[in-house]
């Protein structure tokens, strides 16, 4: 091997695959080769990296200098540039939406500049398809820390102190479940690592798995010894083929190691970890569920107690922690629970990973400590509302949690805090919405997908999230009655309090939680049979005003269903007979002269703007 | 259904064929006698038949030799045993070859024709469902599925994974194949079916070439998921969870692929396609051998683009 100068980190995520990374990879690599430089720079393809939007991505070290959105055709300017000329390709580089100067280094993009990496410590770093390679960033450490030196019992209490909580949604305290677990005498147990990631708008479970499948590995490994299981079984979704392949090499991996099997580093400890692929059913994120899943039944959760600690598997005590918070384990392990509790606060410890996505400039995954302001994830590590748009709503918890409005956002994220608004912090999927989107129409989205998804064991889930749904769907095509939202409220208040599982306890959440910070979007659409963000076609009349239209013509050569008519200084016009209400017009109009009315308005429209603005007002 | 069902009645002693003939004929079948088993055969080579009423006592080639060519040769038709002296041995074994009735000698008209309706209604429903059978579950795919219920049945809670494995040998879990499995892994087919139907991943229609998975997820549903979709759609002409007539593509709505940062996502198979517009996706779709699709973009994606960009 010759001394090799550079590393370009490819990353090889399902994002940046989707992208062109192995198009990109085979370009970098006969390029160099032309070049002469395959000796001195190597290429390393990564796990998720997490900044999937702006795929392929690349890092190069060690001068740190961050591409995106590299492509065949730039390949040979960006090595001729970096590499022989020693110039970084600025082309490439990240730029601020505003600014528009380019951005070399990583740490400075103010993505990636907030972020605390724990969990996601060896993103775009390590290859993940080489244990060697985790094993050189102190992986399996902790490992052999908890096998060789300490007791179940110091593992436990070491979590337990550290303050981690379960990371899958319901923030129970990971040293506890672990304590109940060992607790109970039995010759087998079970340790299960949960990466059946079924919210919407949730990926970072996937990327973990993608990027780092060893520290889940690790995780359940210090578990399993922590309550005595000498069985694992991590259960995967079927939809994530690249997470499978990658647990499924890096079990093989520790095993040929010695880290799992017989005997684990001559400890007499033993643990056998196998995968098992759900079949897509959300409900078997409750943690009973997944359990009769893996015995090969339907999917349905049951009464706790007795709890999965004392009987769990196969009726075995078992534990079931989800991916992230296996991913944080071995830090703590080795660093102890005091390094842990340095970040977040005192009852939200250590570090979250979320899934940034929707109307925000920058998508992807964020780690940031617990306990910082919403704000700063959407504004500062987002870099604002796409497009200049105004902040609507930000849902967090995916269909289990709710949507918080703007004058929320300076609260911090913790566990308790984010409760109190009527959302949960989840699984960490956060999708950002804009004043383009209706609320009525996201909650109706949200129960759509629980509908479908209630496995039907208890009634006023099966058939209550129904009736929800028919009713926010008639509110959506204007047939909305005064008495829909008390209904709505008191139903969804008793389908909570009747169901068994996480599933039914927290359905509702997404109407209640848009009921009580947008009730007026809930009363025009009943009342005024008007939705004020033209996105329910019943409830909308697009209208131009004719002082603002500058008669440009952008709308009416925009219009699929030409139904705008008008000439050059002749204000234009919507026939409403031809509209087909698909807001091509209104995104399109740069002056802002297209107005959002109720269906079938026939009175003053200038009248009815200048009462809405004035009530707007009122409110602020 | 009479008119359509043909009748081959076999014996040695004309008369036998006469009388058959004579009662079923008037009922509307379509009677043709052999005297033999050899001339039974050689009919039988050439033509179409439904039913076979064979005498087992015959010179050369008997009753029962001529149920074994039948059975093996010619599975799909009905036989019944027309005899006058059954011996218990010859009847065991035609039973256990599979026969559908048999008629004492001699008969009475109403006797022959009871066994001869109820025979058409064994042929009428076996026949369809044995043809179809046939066509949706090659042998090599069975004993592909044995191999892997054999490889699983006695790992604990292995129905799911048979049930994964089984889809990606056939392709879907049509009935025959989940009974195969209950067989297989002796649980009632009711429990097959149970778990088959819990879960989205299992389908029990059978998908095209190609699956186009839409994601369906909260961040591609902001992004304009559903115009991609509508596209998709009325390009293939069927909806989500069918499959084009040709069998080339079918659409599955998924909950979300996790891969929202490329919001909105589809899925081809195995390869997943970010930031998706109806033009990009019918271009893509094209690529996998689906309707022509020319690249400039049409008003509606012009439209769909507006709304993503805002």
């Amino acid at each position: 091997m010759g001394n090799i100068r550079s590393h370009l980190m490819l990353c090889a995520g399902t994002g940046c695959v989707a992208s062109g990374t192995a198009k990109v990879r085979i370009a970098l690599e006969n390029e160099l080769a032309k070049k002469g430089l395959s000796e001195e720079i190597k290429i390393v393809m990564t796990g998720c990296n997490g900044y999937c939007a702006e795929g392929p991505v690349m890092a190069v070290y060690p001068d740190e200098v961050f591409y995106q959105k590299v492509t065949v055709e730039e390949v040979p300017t960006l090595v001729e540039e970096h590499f022989l000329k020693g110039r970084p390709y600025e082309k490439l580089m990240f730029r601020e939406p505003e600014k528009k100067t380019a951005i070399p280094g990583m740490k400075d993009i103010p993505f990636f500049k907030h972020q605390v990496l724990r969990v996601l410590r060896n993103k775009g770093l390590i290859d993940p398809e080489k244990i060697e390679e985790y094993i050189a960033r102190d992986g399996y450490q902790a490992a052999a820390k908890a096998l060789t030196e300490m007791t179940p019992e110091q593992i436990i209490a070491t979590v337990k102190d550290s303050g981690l909580r379960g990371r899958g949604g319901a923030g129970f305290s990971t040293g506890l479940k672990w304590e109940f677990a060992s607790k109970v005498p039995s010759e087998v147990k079970f340790m299960l690592c949960n990466g059946d990631e079924g919210d919407p708008g949730a990926f970072m479970d996937r990327s973990v798995m993608e990027a780092d499948p060893h520290s889940v590995i690790e995780g359940m490994i210090i578990g399993a010894r922590a309550i005595g299981a000498n069985y694992g079984y991590i259960y995967v979704r079927a939809e994530y083929p690249l997470a499978v392949k990658r647990l499924r090499l890096a079990i093989d991996q520790a095993t040929e190691a010695g880290l799992l099997g017989k005997n684990i580093l001559d400890s007499g400890f033993d643990f056998e970890l196998d995968i098992y692929l759900g079949a897509g059913a959300f409900v078997c994120g409750e943690e009973t569920a997944l359990m009769r899943s893996i015995e090969g039944k339907r999917g349905m959760p049951r009464p706790r107690p007795p709890f999965p600690a004392v009987k769990g598997l196969w009726d075995k005590p078992s534990v079931l922690n989800n991916v992230e918070t296996l991913a944080q384990i071995s830090p703590i392990i080795l660093n102890g629970a005091e390094w842990y509790r340095s970040l977040g606060t005192e009852k939200s410890a250590g570090t979250k990973v979320f899934a940034l996505t929707g109307a925000v400039n920058n998508v992807g995954l964020v780690e940031v400590p617990m306990g910082i302001p919403l704000r700063t994830i959407i504004y500062d590590i987002g870099g604002g509302i796409k497009k200049g748009k105004k902040f609507k709503s930000v849902q967090l918890g995916g269909p289990s949690g709710g949507c918080i409005p703007e004058h929320l956002l300076d609260i911090p994220v913790t566990y308790e805090d984010i409760v109190a608004t009527g959302a949960i912090v989840g699984s960490g999927g956060m999708v950002v919405m804009d004043d383009s989107t209706c609320m009525v129409g996201t909650a109706k989205f949200f129960l759509e997908f629980t509908a479908d998804e209630s496995c039907g064991k208890c009634t006023p889930c099966r058939v209550g999230t129904k009736i929800l749904l028919d009713m926010l769907t008639d509110i959506t095509e204007g047939k909305g009655k005064e008495e829909d939202i008390a209904t709505l409220e008191d139903l969804g208040r008793d389908i909570i309090s009747t169901s068994l599982c996480g599933l039914g306890q927290t359905a509702p959440n997404p109407v209640l939680s848009t009921i009580r910070y947008f009730k007026d979007e809930y009363e025009s659409h009943i009342r005024d049979k008007w939705c004020k963000a033209g996105v329910c076609r019943d409830l909308t009349m697009f209208w131009i005003d004719e002082k603002l239209c500058k008669a440009c013509g952008a709308c009416l050569r925009a219009c699929p269903s030409k139904a705008i008519v008008g000439e050059k200084k002749v204000p234009h016009k919507v026939i409403q007979e031809l509209c087909v209400k698909c807001r091509t017009c209104y995104e399109t109009c740069k002056f802002k002269s297209i107005k959002i009315l109720p269906a079938g308005f026939e009175g003053d429209p200038y009248e009815l703007i200048e009462k809405t603005a004035a009530g707007a007002k009122e409110e602020k | 259904m009479a008119e359509e069902t043909r009748i081959l009645v076999v014996d040695d002693e004309l008369v036998v064929i006469k009388s058959a003939e004579r009662v079923l004929k008037s009922e509307g079948f379509q009677i043709e006698g052999a005297l033999g088993g050899r001339e039974a055969i050689l009919k039988m080579e050439q033509g179409n038949y439904d039913l076979v009423f064979t005498d087992l006592k015959m010179p050369e080639v008997d009753g029962i030799t001529l149920i074994r060519w039948i059975k093996k040769s010619r599975p799909n038709i009905g036989i019944v045993i027309i005899t006058g002296y059954p011996s218990q041995e010859t009847m065991k074994e035609a039973i256990e070859l599979g026969i559908i009735d048999y008629v004492p000698k001699p008969f009475t008209p109403s006797v022959l024709l009871d066994v001869t309706k109820r025979a058409v209604q064994w042929a009428e429903g076996r026949k369809p469902a044995e043809e179809k059978g046939a066509e949706e579950f090659p042998p090599s795919m069975a004993a592909e599925l044995d191999r892997v219920i054999r490889e699983y049945r006695h790992r604990p809670g292995c129905l799911i994974p048979v049930l994964q494995r089984a889809q990606e040998i056939v392709g879907y879990l049509p009935p025959v194949v989940q009974k195969r499995i209950a067989r297989g892994l002796n649980m009632p087919e009711a429990e097959v079916h149970s778990v088959v139907s819990f879960y989205s991943f299992f389908t029990m229609k059978p998908r095209g070439d190609h699956n186009v998975r839409v994601c369906l997820g909260t961040a591609c549903y902001v992004r304009g998921i559903e115009g991609v979709l509508d596209k998709i759609k009325g390009k293939l002409k069927i909806d989500i969870g069918e499959t084009t007539e040709d069998k080339k593509f079918s659409i599955e709505g998924v909950r979300c692929l996790g891969a929202c940062g490329l919001a909105p996502v589809i899925m081809i198979d195995q390869e997943t396609y970010g930031a998706m517009t109806p033009a990009k996706a019918l271009s893509i779709i094209s690529e996998y051998g689906g309707p022509a699709f020319s690249a400039a973009p049409s008003e509606e994606d012009i439209e769909t683009v507006a709304k993503q960009e805002g």
